[in-house]
This record gives structure tokens, C-alpha cells and sequence, in this order.
């Protein structure tokens, strides 16, 4: 089994982040948004799986990405999410900030 | 906010969504463990476990659109519904108070509605304005009559300072304003036709009219049912005779509109063509009256012959009335500024004495979307009186509620005081407790909202009083429904409010430990206690004196018959008749009606005695006796066996009777006061009497008892009496009477088969017994003294509940103190004293604080009062002494119990 995945509690609010440049990448439903963004992380971050519907709930809630009826590849029906431009918008609000989190996280650190 | 309330409503839908989701997120973990080489089952597992609790998860998701708001209120409401279960009585008894009150108010809202503020049925109602003008009071400081107004066929009607207001014009102003009018698009006159005889294929019946100029139906922009409406070619003198009909006329005469148009009919036997019909929902403008019949102006010339024809040059005589539509863009106070000195110029010329140019009229503009304001002036008075009672009900009733919260809160303040302790948050328990009252609140407005069902068809029923056309529509439309609502809501926010806050202060601790005590408790619920007695006291006041007024009314000594008598109307002249063979055609009638069985006696004059003075053709001015000028006796004319019907006692001579024919000796009878004034021990009978009209002299045949002539309430009225005979005058109208045995209006039928054998062309109308004439003529005062009698009793006993809730309480809280005063000795008397006389000081204190304020309040109704003085000091001890029995009694109970309790139950209690 190797070494236990991190799950993504250290940031909150970053899922919502997670979520939205993985559809900035492709539109995806649920089970897909999970695999992307572990396999894109090289299995690091294990999202909760249970959590990702009330974050997809909230976002489209917010306006910030979309869901419709479609199906996935292997021919299932699923609601398919797409990010909106206000998404975008969104995500880049969130990666600034992201970016200054870290710098500031690391510059901690490296003081140390 | 409203994407939330989108997706709230959608709810259901999403949640399916979610779910579906969920279960392919699943399966596919589950596919995909198995392909990585798991059993099915087991993977099935692993995937459930690794997404965690999919029920908690799903709820999650689901708050995040139903928002906690939503979710909370749901909760409070079932929370609410257990609460009013759990405590039946309670429920119902402030359901049920609040249903009287809400609806009480509703059904005077929904009058308020229908009369101060619904617009005309027609279009753009805005930009209607009606004419008036106002002036000083034509009769100021001299008794002559100085003013350029020298007859009227109309209404004017006291304004600001004194002043007369009027919306009657003569013809040339109307002529005058017309022309090049650069302020309205239209203006357009009418003016009341009165009553006339309406015969279609022969069958006649009483039709109100309305004589409206060419522009009346474009100014208004109505569009008929059926046919075209009036326009200004029919207007004209020599113009050919046309008539438009009301819808509801339509229907009942002609079987439809279509049926109607071109139809030949006879208007006071002059013969006219309908050419259209009114829309259903058009009633003219006037919502008091609902014309069957609008004829051009001019046609008053064929209907009304030489009477009308004087109407039209004399620039001194006031009749027409008019309205004008603004043009797009122009205000009222533009138009005012535009027309009054036009006005002026024209009115100042046809003053012709100092003392007319003194008190010229000056136009003035009022709007007129909800058309003329008769009925407004009449009613927006009482209505307000009545507003203010149900007010005050609907007050006590919340004040009682919030009383019997706050007891209940007692009840309950262990189960508060846990939930505070377990952390939940002040506002939310106060929330919470809101809730449950406006619950309250909505089921009352409901069950209100039937009561006013009830009430408007009352209140229309007793409003009216039997008036025919009686034309107020009072109705529970949106905006008044609208109202309601609020007002529920509001009344639930009142009364729970208090209860909720005091019953959430955060003194947790004693309130854990015991559960008694509560100081500001009970100081808020004794301030409730006064406060409806207060209020009680000043309806119970209001009430006395209504009814005390009608009383007073109740016992004028009329001098005639009231019971067993019944009245109804014929108008020969209109249906053709001419002298002098109407007085026989009147005369025969009279004899044919006496011969009914069952009938005793039957008899005719100008109009009723209540009405004399008032309908018909009055003679009045002053009378002689030699050169005695007699000043203030009424003439009224009657016919033959007029004081035998009326049980007016004959004192000397004979009554007016078949001999006094047209052609004979004029003759009259006189009261005897009017005896007694003018000729002293002498007896009059022989002598003479001259009329103010044509100088009549008239021998006085006989000598009557005293009667009341016209209304009950008119206080100048004397006791000096006339009687003419009616045939010797040439009067239009004939009010008949019949004494009869028994129930008056079985006589009904009868009547209206010898006046159709006589001739069909007359219409029967106003048929009624004596009895309900002359209520009809107090039936503002028998309205008032009916409903604030019933507002009384019910203020009187929510105060008593509330009273009796307060006293329970409060005794069950002494329980132990009583215990130990009893067993220290105290006799069962002195219990029932300290518990009644906390009753009594309560008592004592709404009665300081409201007696001041019903003195103060009476002041406003006392227009309203007739021989009552609105500070009656009998009525207000009345009013006082009722009030303060009805304590004791609801105190009595408690106290009694109380004076029961078993000092070493209450002890050992403690």
C-alpha cells in the first residue's frame, strides 16, 4: 500500500479551488472531477470523496460552474459540470491568493 | 436570493438529481476497485466506506440550496403544530377571539374599501376630475337670501370654515368652460333625473335616471354591451328622444342587450328608443346610485315640459353638474389655475346686488377617480367610528393573547430554560416562539376571513336597512384579503413578541432550580389586565351611548300609528294622468283599497308623516289667520279617513273626508297645538286659514291631537299641523296607507292587482310597513346602537377571560402563602377578599386611566347622539358598574378556589 495519501483538509476552501481548475481543464462529472485531480496530483491528494457534492452544490450555487444531463464514456448518465466565465473569474481570484498563501507558508518555513 | 428561491422550490428535484449522482459515483468506485481485482461485494463496500455517510453528506448538500432559514422554519412550524395540539383550549380560545377581531375588522375594512377607495369602473379613472365650487355660507349674519344662487335642483353640502360646497352649475358656466377648453380633452354634464316611470310593451316599473350631455360617455371612455351610447347629436333640443339602459336593466326587461336596441319605450309616458346599453360593470358616476336610465340633457325638455325649459338661460339656476378628463400631461392644479378665472368672469356677471359680489362661487377641482363623494360624506364618518371599534376589539383580543401567553410561559420556563442552558441561541428560541404565535395569528385571519364573509352580508343587510337601490358593494377582494394578511401577521408579532422576550431573559439559573417566581412577569401581565379594561370601558361606553341614543329616538311620542300600517307609493302623472281627473282616478283607488278584507281603513297623502317636508312638494313660508301670520306650521296634505288611519285622535269637529272635492269649499285641519297658540279658548272650527301659495283661504273643519311631523331626529320641528286636502292640490306623488289586521305586507299582493286592474302603467314602489319607514330614517343610529352593543359584549368577555386567566395564575402561584395564612387562621372570607381585592384594584386603575379617555373620545361621536350628552353621566356609571361586576365575577371563581385550598396539601406542597 505505500505511503498513506494526504487528504485535503490542511487548506480549507482549496477543494472548491481543486475543483475548479480541474474543470478549467475538461468538463467532467463527480467521479470524474475525483480521478482527475488525483491522478494530476500523482495520487498525493485524496479528495473526500463524500465532500466533493456539497462543494459541487455550493459552486454551482455560486454561479461559478454549471451541471447538465449528459453522459460519461462508458455511457452512464451524469451530470456533467462545466466551469462558467464567472468560474474563471473565480479561479484566478483563488490562485493569486493560493500563490501569497504559500509564498508566505514556505518563507516561514525556510526561516526557520 | 431569488436563485435560492428557485432552486428551493426545485428542491425536490435537485435532491432526486443529487441522489443519482451519488449512486453513479458508487458504482464506478466500485467498478473500478473491482477491476483492480476485489469482489464485487466487497468493492461495493470499500466504496461506500471510502465516501463516507452518504445520507449526511446528501443532507449536506441539500442545505446548501434549502439554506438553514428554510429548514429552521419548517422545524418551528411542526414544533408549532405539536404546541397547539398539545394545548386544545388554549389554541382554540385565541383562534377563536382572534377570528372575532380579524374579522370584524376585515368586514369594516372591506366597507372602507368599496367606499373611500375604489376607482370608477373606466378607463384611466386618474385623470377624471369633478367640479365644484365653494362659497361663504349664503346665509351669513342676515336672514335674506343673498347669493347668486337663486334655485337649485342639487346638492351642496357644508365645506371647510362654514363654507357651502356645491357641484351644481347653472348651464351657462357649463356652456362657458366648454368652449376651447385648453386643459381637458373632455368635460361632460349630468345631473340626477330622479325616478321615473319606465314602461316597456306596456308593463311600467320605476327606473332611476340620469340625464347626461353628449360628451358624458366619451369623456368617461366607456364602450357599450350592446347598440352605440349618447353622443352630442342626440343632445340637442328637436333632437330625436333616445335612451342608453343599464345592463342589469337590459336583462330584466328586454331579456338581453341585443334584445334592447331599438326598442320603443315610454319615459313619464313620453316615448324614446333605446339605442345601447351600458356596460355591466358602469354605474355612472356616482357609486351612491345606480341609473337604469341615461337620457340625453335636452330630453328633459319633452319629460319635464316648461320646468325644464327655465333651466337653461336662468344663469342664477344651479343644476347641471359636471366632470372633465385632463388632457395627457396637465395636472389638476394647472387646470384649477387655468379655469378659475374663467369661472369668475362668468359668475360675477350674473350677481346683481353688492351682497352677491360679496360671496361669488370659486370653482374648485376635485379628483374624481372614484367618482362623486355623496357617499363618501355619509359614510367615511361612521366608518371610521366603526374602524376604530373593531380596532380597539382586535386590540383587546391581542392583549388577552399575550396574557394568556405569558401565563403559559410559565408554564414553560423550565423547557426554555433547558434549551438555553443546552446552548441554543436567545434569538432563535425567540424565533421560535414567534412563530407559534403569528401560527396563531394565520389560523385566526383565516377563520376571520370567514366571519367577514358572515359580516359584510350582514353589515350590507343592515347598512341598507331595505333601501332600494342601495348600491354599496362591499367585497373581500385581493387588497382587502391583502390587508387581513398583514394584519394577522402583524397582530401574531404583537401579541408574541412580549411573552417571548420575557420569557428568554437568561436568568437561567433560578428558573432551573424552581420554576416559581417571575416578578416582571407579573407586572407585564397586570398592565395587560388594565389595559383591557381600559379598552373594554370605552366600548362599553361607546355602546351605552349609541344605544341610549336610540332609546331617546325610541320613545319621541309620535302621535300616530306605528304598527299595522303599510305604505307604498303610486305616481300617476307620470304614467299620463292629468287634472282633474287624477284626483278622481286617485280618489276611486283609495275607495277600492278600503275595500280589501282585512283592510279597515285606507287613506293617501303627499308622502309619509316621517318623510313629510322631505319628499314631495312642500308648502312652506308663512300661513295667516286674519292678520295673524302664523311662522313655523307645516302643511301636509292628505286625503280622505287620514287621521282614522293614522290614529290621530279628533278633538273637535270632523276629519278631511270624501266630500272635499276639487271643486268644493277648501278645507283644512289644524293640531291642536296650533289651536291652542292661535285661537286660545275659541273654537276654531269655521274660521279660516290662508295658505302662503296662491292666497288660498282655507275653512278649518276640524281640530286634530298633536303629531310628529318629519324625522325623529329633527329637532325644530313643532308640534303646528296643517291638513290639506289632497285633492283640492294637484300633487305628483301619492303615498297610500293601509291599516290592516295583522301583518301588513300580506296585503302586498292584493295591492298590486287592483293597481295593476287600474291601470298598468303604475309602478307600486316603496312598499314597507309604518314601522320600517321610520327605522329606515334612524337606521345609522339602530346600526350603531345593534353592532357596538354586540362589540361590547365581546370586548366585556375577552377582558374577563383575560381577567380570570390573570387571577387563576396568580392564585396557583400563592397557593403556599394562602396555605399559610389559612393555617395561621385566616377565615375563608378574608381569602376570597385578598384575592378579589387585587381583582377590584386592577380594575380600579383601567377604569382611572379610561374614564379621562372616554370623556375625551366621546367628544368625536357626538354627532352621532340624539338627546345624549357624550359626557352622560348615567351611561358612564352604567358602563362603569357593568364593567366592575363582570371583574368581580371573573375574579369570583379564582378567589373561591382559593379560599378552598387545604393549608396542609399547599404546605406539604411547598
Amino acid at each position: 500500500m505505500g505511503r498513506k495519501p494526504q487528504k485535503n483538509d490542511s487548506l480549507p476552501g482549496s477543494l472548491d479551488m481543486l475543483i475548479l481548475r480541474t474543470l478549467s481543464r475538461r468538463d467532467l462529472h463527480g467521479y470524474g472531477i475525483v480521478q482527475l485531480i488525483q491522478q494530476s496530483s500523482d495520487n498525493e491528494l485524496l479528495v473526500e470523496e463524500g465532500s466533493l457534492y456539497p462543494a459541487l452544490q455550493r459552486l454551482e450555487l455560486n454561479g461559478w460552474i454549471d451541471g447538465v444531463w449528459g453522459v460519461t464514456s462508458n455511457n452512464r448518465r451524469a451530470r456533467i459540470y462545466k466551469i462558467t466565465a464567472a468560474g474563471r473569474k473565480q479561479l484566478a481570484v483563488e490562485t493569486r491568493k493560493y500563490a501569497k498563501l504559500t509564498l508566505a507558508i514556505a518563507r516561514v518555513m525556510g526561516a526557520e | 436570493m431569488l436563485r435560492r428561491l428557485r432552486y428551493w422550490i426545485e428542491s425536490a428535484r435537485r435532491s432526486e438529481a443529487l441522489r443519482e449522482e451519488m449512486e453513479l459515483h458508487l458504482a464506478e468506485k466500485a467498478a473500478e476497485l473491482q477491476a483492480d481485482g476485489m469482489t464485487a461485494e466487497r468493492a461495493r463496500a470499500e466504496a461506500r466506506r471510502r465516501f463516507g455517510n452518504v445520507g449526511l453528506k446528501h443532507e449536506e448538500s441539500r442545505e446548501i440550496w434549502m439554506t438553514r432559514f428554510w429548514s429552521e422554519l419548517g422545524q418551528d412550524i411542526r414544533y408549532g403544530c405539536r404546541t397547539m395540539t398539545a394545548n386544545k383550549a388554549f389554541s382554540a380560545l385565541a383562534v377563536l377571539s382572534l377570528a372575532l377581531g380579524i374579522g370584524a375588522n376585515t368586514t369594516i375594512y372591506s366597507f372602507m374599501e368599496s367606499i373611500l377607495l375604489r376607482s370608477l369602473p373606466v378607463a384611466d379613472p386618474e385623470s377624471l376630475v369633478v367640479l365644484n365650487w365653494h362659497s361663504r355660507p349664503p346665509r351669513d349674519g342676515s336672514k335674506e337670501s343673498v347669493h347668486v344662487m337663486h334655485a337649485v335642483q342639487g346638492m351642496a353640502w357644508p365645506g371647510d370654515k362654514g363654507a357651502m360646497v356645491s357641484g351644481m352649475f347653472p348651464y351657462g358656466a357649463f356652456e362657458t368652460l366648454r368652449e376651447e377648453n385648453p386643459v381637458f380633452s373632455t368635460l361632460f354634464g349630468y345631473f340626477n333625473g330622479l325616478n321615473r316611470n319606465l314602461a316597456v310593451r306596456g308593463q311600467a316599473t320605476n327606473a332611476s335616471t340620469e340625464y347626461v350631455t353628449g360628451e358624458y360617455f366619451r369623456g368617461l371612455a366607456v364602450s357599450p354591451a350592446a347598440g352605440r351610447l349618447i353622443d352630442s347629436e342626440d343632445d340637442r333640443s328637436g333632437a330625436a328622444p333616445v335612451a342608453v339602459i343599464s345592463f342589469a336593466t337590459s336583462q330584466q326587461r328586454f331579456g338581453g342587450p341585443s334584445s334592447a336596441i331599438g326598442q320603443p319605450v315610454l319615459v313619464d309616458n313620453v316615448p324614446f328608443t333605446v339605442i345601447g346599453v351600458a356596460p355591466p360593470e358602469f354605474f355612472g358616476v356616482d357609486p351612491a346610485a345606480a341609473p337604469d336610465l341615461y337620457l340625453p340633457l335636452h330630453t328633459n325638455l319633452l319629460v319635464d315640459g316648461a320646468r325644464a325649459a327655465r333651466m337653461y338661460p336662468d344663469g342664477n339656476y344651479y343644476w347641471i353638474e359636471m366632470m372633465g378628463r385632463l388632457r395627457p400631461g396637465v395636472s389638476m392644479a394647472q387646470a384649477q389655475a387655468a379655469l378659475a378665472p374663467r369661472f369668475h368672469q362668468w359668475v360675477a356677471a350674473t350677481a346683481t346686488t353688492d351682497g352677491e359680489r360679496a360671496k361669488l362661487p370659486a370653482l374648485m377641482l376635485n379628483p374624481g377617480a372614484a367618482g362623486l363623494g355623496s357617499l363618501r360624506r355619509q359614510y367615511s364618518k361612521p366608518l371610521y367610528v366603526l374602524l376604530t371599534m373593531v380596532g380597539l376589539i382586535l386590540a383587546i383580543a391581542c392583549v388577552n393573547i399575550a396574557n394568556l401567553l405569558l401565563a403559559r410561559a410559565a408554564a414553560r420556563r423550565r423547557e426554555m430554560a433547558v434549551r438555553l442552558s443546552l446552548g441554543a441561541g436567545r434569538l432563535r428560541v425567540v424565533r421560535q416562539l414567534l412563530t407559534e404565535s403569528v401560527m396563531l395569528a394565520s389560523l385566526g385571519g383565516a377563520l376571520g376571513v370567514l366571519f367577514a364573509i358572515w359580516g359584510v352580508r350582514s353589515q350590507a343587510l343592515l347598512l341598507s336597512n331595505g333601501q332600494q337601490n342601495f348600491t354599496l358593494h362591499a367585497e373581500l377582494n385581493w387588497n382587502v384579503l391583502g390587508v387581513t394578511a398583514a394584519l394577522s401577521v402583524v397582530c401574531g408579532l404583537l401579541f408574541g413578541l412580549t411573552p417571548a422576550i420575557q420569557s428568554t431573559r437568561p436568568d437561567v439559573m433560578p428558573a432551573l432550580k424552581n420554576g416559581r417566581g417571575g416578578g416582571p412577569r407579573r407586572r407585564a401581565q397586570h398592565v395587560l389586565v388594565v389595559a383591557q379594561i381600559a379598552i373594554s370601558f370605552l366600548i362599553l361606553v361607546a355602546a351605552g351611548l349609541f344605544v341610549r341614543t336610540l332609546t331617546k329616538l325610541h320613545s319621541v311620542q309620535l302621535g300616530y300609528a306605528r304598527e299595522n300600517i303599510l305604505l307604498f307609493s303610486l305616481n300617476a302623472r307620470q304614467a299620463g294622468h292629468r287634472d282633474p281627473e287624477i284626483a278622481i282616478f286617485y280618489a276611486d283607488l283609495r275607495k277600492r283599497f278600503e275595500s280589501i278584507p282585512g283592510v279597515s281603513s285606507a287613506t293617501l297623502s303627499q308622502s309619509s308623516i316621517i318623510n313629510a317636508g322631505r319628499a314631495g312638494q312642500a308648502i312652506r313660508g308663512p300661513m295667516k289667520i286674519g292678520a295673524v301670520t302664523i311662522e313655523d306650521a307645516r302643511v301636509l296634505a292628505a286625503g280622505p279617513r287620514f287621521l282614522t288611519t293614522m290614529q290621530i285622535p279628533i278633538l273637535a269637529g270632523r276629519e278631511i273626508d270624501d266630500r272635499d272635492q276639487p271643486g268644493s269649499r277648501p278645507v283644512a285641519v289644524i293640531s291642536e297645538e296650533l289651536a291652542r297658540t292661535y285661537f286660545e279658548n275659541e273654537n276654531p272650527v269655521g274660521r279660516r286659514i290662508t295658505l302662503p301659495d296662491e292666497k288660498r283661504d282655507l275653512e278649518i273643519v276640524g281640530v286634530s291631537a298633536n303629531l310628529r311631523y318629519g324625522g325623529l331626529k329633527n329637532e325644530e320641528e313643532s308640534a303646528m299641523t296643517v291638513f290639506v286636502a289632497v285633492s283640492q292640490f294637484s300633487p305628483d306623488r301619492m303615498t297610500y296607507a293601509l291599516r290592516t289586521a295583522g301583518d301588513p305586507l300580506r296585503f302586498v299582493q292584493s295591492v298590486h292587482e287592483i293597481v295593476r286592474e287600474a291601470d298598468s302603467r303604475i309602478p307600486v314602489t316603496n312598499v314597507v310597513t309604518q314601522a320600517a319607514e321610520i327605522d329606515r330614517t334612524i337606521s345609522r343610529e339602530l346600526t350603531f346602537a345593534k353592532l357596538c352593543t354586540g362589540f361590547a359584549v365581546l370586548a366585556l368577555l375577552t377582558a374577563c377571560v383575560g381577567l380570570y386567566g390573570t387571577v387563576s395564575y396568580n392564585v396557583a402561584r400563592q397557593v403556599g402563602e394562602i396555605g399559610i395564612r389559612m393555617a395561621l387562621g385566616a377565615q375563608r372570607g378574608a381569602v376570597v377578599w385578598m384575592v378579589l381585592r387585587r381583582v377590584l384594584l386592577l380594575a380600579a386603575v383601567g377604569l382611572a386611566i379610561s374614564v379621562p379617555a372616554a370623556l375625551s373620545a366621546s367628544q368625536l361621536v357626538k354627532s352621532f347622539l340624539f338627546e345624549t350628552q357624550p359626557n352622560d353621566p348615567g351611561t358612564l356609571a352604567l358602563a362603569g358598574v357593568v364593567l366592575l361586576s363582570a371583574a368581580i365575577l371573573a375574579g369570583y371563581a379564582p378567589a373561591r378556589r382559593a379560599s378552598r385550598i387545604d393549608p396542609l396539601a399547599a404546605l406539604r406542597h411547598e
